[in-house]
């Protein structure tokens, strides 16, 4: 009985123009958005490897080393590969990072502010589809599974046979679930194979379990809608009240709920503005520059009957004085910036996890965390590059610092030519699938609960449902 | 045999929908019931069908309490709905196959199908048509072959003949008369006094949840069915008659 359920419910499903409709667009988007997604990844990595070679080929032609201290290097985030599926936040972000010895590092030049058109509409990946598109679909696949039923009076006549009510939601449920999924899979199927035949995209074996488990997510997401239409279609009595209820709903979930949760985690927890920790860092600059001024000076009357007694000695003493006297002043910027920063770091990650945790009510919000976070195209990521280049500085600074006092002559003024031998270079590791996986967990348990929150409300309501 | 004992329902609302109903429709019987609308005639159907608790009272279906042991009770009952619009999207065959699965009948071909759907004088081009395409009648021809199929010994029949042109009706009224010869108890709601006279064993008429009177065959002979319907209509609840 219960196989004839699903047969009859995938059958109703797949001849109704909904689901042509649905078939359709499902296929045209999601291919069209995987196609985009490859070839934007494509654009991105050419530019990213030009942009490598380019860095280089610069920092060589610098004539010495006081040239790397302004405006400094460039550290390029490299493209995410799983951002051709889940863009994330990489196109609003920047790309690139100049270190240098003076301000403290921060990503600039996002393809939004080189283009801000592309911010008008956002990214049409495959994430944005099922967020937005085929959550719709799954909520026209379910607005009227019982209470349309009942207005063609259908459910009367099927409960006037020995059939239980457990075993048709049942049925109805597994029919519906799987009539939503067949024009979610096929386009997703070709879409796979446009991944795998795609000439510049290489996956790793880790990067396909990630791709497999944003698309659990998918599956999860929709699970919820699907279970939520069930529940108020079996809360209703009139299918275009399902409807406008689950529109509601909807709109709640996917567009208020997210920005109502940054907006209050905003006020509840609020951080200083990026322009106040500029400034408290350029006055402690400032002030540093000035003390530097000041030592300079002293050292050099200090020592200033040396320089006729022994040029030579005082020529190395002079040397040995700014190299370890740069680096205190540098050290002491970089400490205080690192303080600042610190504390700025603090108070917006735990506004951030505020904005996240509340936000989370929605299931639009745990798709977009989780599935960002999968594709290492997240805040995450963001923060994880943002803190390993910040890590780099010191490191090149020291260098630096180290570089520019030894290729001196004071003697002559002459600087020596730039060797980047052994210059210290930005390492990122990459995120493991482990730590991904540990921070979606709350992302899967929301939609896992919600499904069964959903799912065992209309069961429930449907055993108890006036089928008159 | 159908039967209810003392059967009433109250909705939530307050409203008496059904007030102590008594009624057994013996087996090669059919009984009309007749009632305005609100009457309680559907209440009763849904009684029967346990698709609603009663508020006391009790509902057989081949002595089966129906609110017991709904399910095994309803093997044993046919219902046929007024404006039961089906699938759309499926033809004729389609969903007379889908329910009769659903009464447990799985070995029936597309001829056993075929037949029944031609009993009920649906035309043949109309079988692997798409039921959107259907008017009101040939569903209602749809949905009494859906009974049909089901073959139980007990039929409910809720405003059957609406939506049924004269030559429809004249088959159906032959498909009732069949049933009783199988010996299967018919139990009719209906507006259709002319129809009903024609096939009926028994009449019965509510009034605000009532029986108020109850007439065999042979009572009404020499009668005006029609003028009796408007009297009992109109006069205040009485007991009911024999």
């Amino acid at each position: 009985m219960l196989r004839d359920i699903i047969k009859k419910e995938i059958l109703d499903n797949i001849t109704s123009p909904k689901f042509v409709f649905t078939f359709l667009l499902c296929a045209v988007l999601i291919l069209l958005s995987v196609y985009t997604g490859v070839t934007n990844y494509g654009a991105e990595q050419k530019e990213y490897t030009a942009a490598l070679a380019l860095n280089r080929k610069n920092l060589e032609a610098q004539p010495n080393y006081q040239s790397l201290a302004y405006p400094g290097i460039k550290i390029n985030k490299p493209p995410q590969v799983l951002g051709a599926v889940v863009n994330g936040i990489e196109e609003a972000v920047g790309r690139v990072a100049p270190v240098n010895l003076a301000a403290d590092a921060n990503l600039i030049d996002s393809k939004y502010s080189s283009n801000p058109v592309f911010a008008v509409f956002g990214p049409l990946d495959l994430m944005f589809i099922v967020k937005i598109v085929l959550s719709l679909f799954a909520i026209l696949f379910t607005y009227d599974a019982i209470v349309g039923e009942k207005e063609k009076g259908t459910l009367k006549l099927a409960l006037s046979n020995d059939v239980p009510r457990d075993r048709l939601i049942l049925g109805k449920a597994i029919g519906g679930y799987i009539s939503l999924l067949i024009p979610l899979l096929i386009p997703l199927i070709l879409s796979l194979l446009i991944l795998i035949i795609a000439p510049n995209l290489a996956l790793s074996r880790g990067d396909w379990a990630r791709l497999l488990l944003v698309f659990l997510m998918f599956f999860l997401y929709l699970s919820v809608f699907f279970s939520l239409g069930l529940f108020v279609s079996a809360r209703t009595t009139r299918s275009s009240t399902s409807f406008l209820v689950l529109l509601f709903v909807w709109v709640v979930f996917v567009m208020v709920i997210p920005k109502v949760a940054v907006l209050t985690a905003a006020q509840v927890e609020p951080i200083p503005s990026v322009h106040e920790i500029t400034a408290k860092k350029d006055a402690f600059f400032q002030q540093v520059q000035q003390e530097g001024q000041k030592g300079f000076r002293e050292w050099s009357q200090k020592n200033s009957a040396d320089a006729a007694k022994d040029p030579k000695g005082y020529q190395d003493k002079l040397k040995k004085f700014i190299e370890d006297y740069q680096q205190e002043l540098t050290s002491k910027i970089d400490a205080n910036n690192a303080a600042i920063e610190r504390d700025y770091q603090m108070k917006k990650k735990s506004q951030q996890n505020l904005a996240v945790n509340l936000s989370r009510i929605s299931p639009a919000s745990a798709l977009s965390f989780g599935s960002m976070t999968m594709a290492r195209t997240g805040v995450d990521e963001f923060d994880r590059f943002l803190a390993s280049v910040r890590a780099y500085k010191p490191i090149y600074t020291k260098w630096l610092n180290s570089k520019m006092t030894q290729s001196i002559n004071f003697q002559t003024g002459e600087m020596g030519k730039i060797k980047l031998d052994d210059m210290p270079q930005h390492r990122l590791e990459p995120d493991s699938l482990s730590k991904s996986l540990a921070r979606t967990l709350p992302d899967f348990v929301v939609m896992i609960v919600m499904i069964i929150v959903f799912f065992v409300g209309a069961y429930v309501s449907f055993l108890r449902y006036d089928v008159r | 045999m159908l039967e209810t004992i003392n059967l009433t329902k109250v909705y939530e609302d307050g409203q008496l929908a059904v007030d102590g109903l008594t009624l057994k429709v013996e087996p090669g019987e059919i009984f009309c019931m007749f009632g305005a609308n609100g009457a309680g005639k559907t209440t009763t159907i849904n009684l029967l069908l346990n698709f609603i608790p009663p508020t006391s009272g009790t509902a057989l279906i081949e002595g089966i309490d129906v609110v017991k042991d709904p399910l095994k009770a309803k093997r044993h009952v046919s219902f046929v709905s007024e404006n039961v619009t089906l699938y759309g999207n499926f033809t004729a065959l389609q969903n007379l196959d889908y329910f009769s699965r659903l009464a447990g009948k799985r070995t029936l071909t597309k001829k056993d199908y075929a037949e029944v759907l031609d009993r009920v004088g649906l035309q043949t081009e109309a079988f692997d048509r798409r039921l959107k395409t259907f008017s009101k009648g040939m569903r209602q021809k749809l949905g009494i072959a859906i009974a049909l199929v089901k073959d139980a010994p007990n039929v409910l029949l809720d405003e059957p003949t609406s939506g049924l042109d004269p030559q429809s009706g004249r088959e159906f009224l032959e498909i009732l008369l069949q049933m009783r010869d199988q010996g299967k108890s018919v139990f009719m709601s209906t507006h259709d006094i002319f129809r009903a006279k024609l096939i009926a064993d028994r009449v019965g008429f509510m009034r605000k949840g009532k029986m108020v009177m109850m007439k065999t065959r042979k009572e009404l002979e020499g009668e005006d069915l029609t003028e009796l319907y408007i009297q009992y209509m109109e006069e205040q609840p009485a007991a009911a008659g024999a």
